[in-house]
């Protein structure tokens, strides 16, 4: 069956919410021209914008965001600079190196280096993301199993050197900012779905 | 044939084959997890059981052999039922770290779990503290284990080290070394490849990546003559730019393969090398002036023919001293049995119900061998005699026969053993009154080896069927190598015996057949390939032109199963190649591996090109590698000669013998083998040569003086040390008769 999408009348039409603006018409002689110019510059308009900026500046009552200064709050789940999280009790890193993220990653710019460590267990020595080549898909934080990779705020991504996108520490969170608080959980691609609780199996313990 | 049928459909069983084998090859799937292959079944996991209409319980199909006309179900409501409940007690307490598990994915476990749908845990069991365990080279997790016993199995029946058991406790069961604290083996790492989970890894390999990031390059092991099926990993190293891709590890298919510790360990031997064109000038200089190139056999089929090339060319000689010693050696073969090679393989060994070792120290010398012997020994029982002047500890489990005779007596022993084997053939009047014209007394009392041992071996091997004499290395330098090989070549030829001569190295049988070999003469203007020489080239030590190794390199081997094995590139090399230089001496060819088709036909070569040899087993273990060499027939006319009398080696023996694990220059440079460079010797040996364990000594040898420590071994016994060869010069074993008198000295004793 074919569908036929309605869509919406734009046109203009006494029915229509849209309507003709009263324009003056435009001068065509010389003359007309002249006297036109020639009204718009003596009646000082200009000063009328003029003087709405300086009394807001004097009023001190700015409504500007002082960019870099001042950032706009971006939504929770926005795709920006990954996060490499660490566990709240401990402040291991969260990162167990499975090495999911490098292999899901769709443009192939995430790469680690694993190895063991004195406790026999997985260590990560090196994580690099490239941002120059992400795409921001958020597949590297939907798969993570250990929610230890996640998607921050930070959307800025001018340097001087393409090296600079890739350093791991920028990433993780650092010990006094975990310690007082400041890591937050990522409720995007990846995050535990509200009253996952729930749906747990639990393993019996009758011994 | 037994013909019997699998859910309705007729299936032929052949004598011998149990029903999951006959399932296999009929193409049924029947889930297993404990099974391998070439052991016997280890029988732990029940997975593979079967209904049949004669019996009313479910029945073990990887042990059972069919009867003619049974009905066998393979899947039903009741087989699924019991399986997924066997999935389910597996997966009781089972570690949930499949995220850093060091098997990444790759894992039986994981498979079957997912395939019989076991999604959460319906049984519990209190679980008690596990240890990891680091057995150096290789680490066991007692808690990821399963205790499937396939490790258990491949080290006691394929590889004879017999090194683990499963320590039984219920609940409590793990794999331990046997009869010591640490594991005490060879550690050729096959309980690594055939384990099913992540429970015993290889600690260097260990978490440093995952199974899905490495490219799987298959190739063939450059370490000894027996050309091993073999797969290098490769995986970029780090994110730092200019970082090389690496070899992380060598996997075998352990379903049909074997690997030693060698060729599983022992891959980081890669050199590094760039476009100097200033040297590769000097090279090609050097070559032009030169009156020889000395070479080792560490080199592919077609660089041979490269160096045939240039020698004809050119004019030049070529040196080998260890291919030479072989090459001649099978020409007095040849002129008795008619044949350019011998008759024997590898799997004629396994096949075996009897077997002679003769001359060498297998277990060092070539591990394959060794596992085709043990498989022998426990699969079909076979008797195996080992006659050496040395006992060797790691064939205790093996051999049912030692027969020691004197350093330098082989001749007469092999012309006693073949006086043996050969009563009651149909050899000629000529060779008749050879063999009765022997002076028993005197070949007896000089090798120390009774008459009434001979006797023995005669009376042990009448009833075996298939027999195989092994002959190692030692006779080939021999100073009657001639002769000894025609005897061998009597021996193969009017008896049940087949014959495996053990070439010393990777391509001593390549390079015996391509190349025309000269005398080496110590003197003239030498240029070296992996060898000593006045302009030195190649790959192992300090050379002046890098040339790839045998990792970086594609071409061919030829092993001693007489197959042409392709082998290929694991690791890029940036430098110039053999081919470059031959290339700028007129020898025009664009690529190395060009020269595979033209490999002489007239020994045995079928002329394939090298894009055309697989390098692969098959899902059943059909061997598709490469090709096997045509046996040329050529004229028989050689003739036996008279004993001579038999040398006497008094004094201070030594005998050149690698360590476990080591075979030349490119193990030795290896991060994971270990590199035991000591002499090694009994009590008794310190005794004589007033030496003790720990010193420092110089060892006099009539080509030159070597400085080592001494090392007092307690599994030695007698009055001959071991030697390692690995660690000098080239690593060459077989450029001499591998027994030397030599002085030695303890070092800060003479001043």
């Amino acid at each position: 069956m074919h569908h036929e999408e309605v869509f919406t009348d734009r046109n203009v039409s006494e029915h229509s919410a849209y309507y003709y603006v009263d324009i003056e018409t435009y001068p065509t002689t010389g003359w007309d021209k002249f006297k036109q110019a020639l009204k718009r510059a003596v009646r000082g308009e200009l000063f009328v914008g003029l003087w709405v900026v300086m009394r807001e500046m004097i009023k001190f009552d700015i409504h500007t965001v002082q960019y870099p200064k001042e950032k706009l709050p971006i939504g929770p789940r926005y795709r920006a600079v990954h996060k490499l999280l660490r566990l709240w009790e401990s402040g291991y890193e969260r990162c167990i190196g499975c090495g999911l993220c490098e292999k899901i990653c769709i443009s192939d710019c995430i790469r680690m280096d694993t190895r063991i460590d004195e406790n026999s267990r997985k260590e990560v020595t090196e994580y690099s993301i490239n941002l120059g080549r992400c795409i921001f898909c958020g597949y590297c934080a939907e798969v993570c199993p250990e929610l230890a990779i996640v998607h921050g705020g930070r959307y800025e991504n001018g340097s001087e050197q393409r090296a600079h996108f890739v350093i791991k520490d920028d990433m993780l969170t650092p010990l006094d900012l975990l310690k007082a608080g400041e890591q937050s959980e990522y409720p995007g691609f990846g995050a535990i779905i509200p009253g996952s609780d729930a749906s747990v199996k639990k393993t019996p313990l009758a011994y | 044939m037994i013909n019997f049928t699998i859910n309705g459909q007729p299936v032929i069983a052949s004598k011998g084959e149990t029903i999951l084998q006959a399932a296999r090859k009929a193409g049924f799937y029947i889930p297993t997890m404990c099974y391998l292959e070439k052991t016997t079944p280890c029988a732990s996991c029940r997975l593979c059981v079967v209904e049949t209409d004669k019996t009313d319980g479910l029945i073990l199909s990887c042990q059972t052999p069919p009867t003619e006309g049974l009905g066998v179900t393979i899947n039903s409501e009741r087989l699924e039922q019991e399986r997924t409940n066997i999935m389910r007690l597996y997966d009781v307490n089972h570690p949930l770290e499949c995220g850093v598990c060091d098997k990444s994915g790759a894992c039986d476990l994981q498979n079957k779990t997912l395939e019989f749908g076991v999604s959460a845990q319906h049984f519990s069991a209190k679980e008690h503290h596990r240890t990891i365990e680091h057995w150096g080279l290789i680490n066991y997790d007692p808690s990821l284990c399963i205790l499937c016993e396939k490790c258990v199995h491949v080290c006691n029946e394929i590889i004879g080290d017999d090194a683990i058991e499963l320590q039984f406790g219920g609940y409590k069961s793990a794999v331990i070394p046997k009869n010591s604290e640490v594991l005490d083996c060879t550690f050729c790492g096959e309980c690594i490849a055939v384990c099913p989970v992540g429970a015993l890894v290889s600690s260097e390999f260990q978490y440093s990546a995952n199974a899905w990031e490495l490219t799987q390059i298959p190739a063939t092991c450059a370490h000894c003559s027996a050309g091993c099926s073999l797969t290098y990993e490769v995986r970029h190293t780090s994110n730092s730019i200019g970082a090389k891709a690496k070899i992380y590890r060598v996997t075998n298919n352990f379903e049909h393969t074997t690997l030693c510790g060698a060729g599983r360990f022992g891959f980081d031997f890669a050199v590094e090398g760039t476009k100097d064109e200033a040297e590769l000038a000097k090279a090609v200089h050097a070559i032009q002036n030169a009156t020889a190139i000395r070479f080792n056999s560490l080199i592919t089929n077609e660089e041979a023919m490269i160096l045939q090339g240039l020698k004809e060319k050119l004019g030049i000689k070529l040196y080998n001293e260890e291919a030479r010693a072989y090459q001649s050696f099978m020409a007095a073969y040849a002129s008795i049995s008619g044949k350019t090679g011998f008759g024997g393989s590898l799997d004629a060994i396994v096949q075996s119900d009897g077997i002679i070792v003769l001359g060498g120290r297998i277990v060092t010398d070539n591990p394959a061998v060794r596992y085709a012997m043990t498989t022998a020994a426990r699969h079909r029982g076979a008797k195996v005699v080992y006659m050496h002047p040395l006992e060797d500890e790691w064939l205790k489990n093996v051999v049912t026969q030692f027969v020691k005779y004197e350093v330098g007596t082989e001749e007469g022993v092999i012309a006693m053993l073949a006086k043996t084997l050969l009563s009651g053939a149909d050899i000629s009047e000529e060779t008749k009154t050879f063999f009765d014209g022997l002076d028993e007394g005197y070949l007896c009392a000089e090798s120390n080896v009774g008459d009434e041992e001979y006797t023995h071996i005669a009376k042990s091997f009448a009833r075996a069927k298939r027999k195989t004499l092994i002959i190692g290395s030692d006779v080939l330098n021999h100073e009657r190598a001639s002769n000894i090989a025609r005897l061998c070549a009597m021996i193969e030829t009017y008896t049940e015996f087949s014959i495996v001569v053990v070439a010393g190295s990777v391509n001593t049988i390549g390079i015996s057949l391509i190349c025309d070999l000269d005398v080496d003469t110590f003197g003239g203007n030498v240029v070296g390939y992996n060898a000593a020489g006045d302009y030195t080239m190649g790959s192992i030590g300090d050379v002046m032109l890098k040339l790839p190794s045998l990792n970086s390199q594609e071409g061919t081997f030829v092993s001693i199963n007489h197959q042409v094995l392709p082998t290929n590139v694991a690791v890029a090399f940036e430098g110039y190649t053999l081919n470059d230089i031959a290339n700028a001496l007129g020898l025009v060819s664009q690529h190395t591996i060009d020269y595979t088709e033209k490999l002489p036909v007239s020994k045995g070569f079928n002329g394939t090109s090298f894009d055309s040899l697989g390098n692969f087993y098959g899902a059943l273990g059909e061997d598709n590698r490469g090709y096997i060499l045509e046996n040329i027939d050529v004229e028989a006319n050689g003739i036996l000669e008279e004993v001579e009398d038999l040398p006497e080696f008094n004094g201070t023996v030594v005998y050149r013998c690698n360590p476990v694990n080591q075979f030349n220059g490119y193990t030795a440079r290896t991060k994971q083998l270990e590199k035991e460079a000591t002499l090694r010797g009994s009590a008794q040996f310190a005794a004589a040569a007033k030496i003790g364990d720990g010193d420092k000594i110089r060892i006099e040898f009539p080509q030159g003086t070597q400085e080592r420590i001494f090392e007092l071994d307690s599994t030695l016994k007698g009055t001959i040390a071991l030697v390692p060869a690995y660690d000098v010069g080239f690593g060459e074993l077989n450029e001499q008769y591998r027994f030397e008198k030599v002085k030695i000295m303890r070092m800060g004793s003479e001043s």
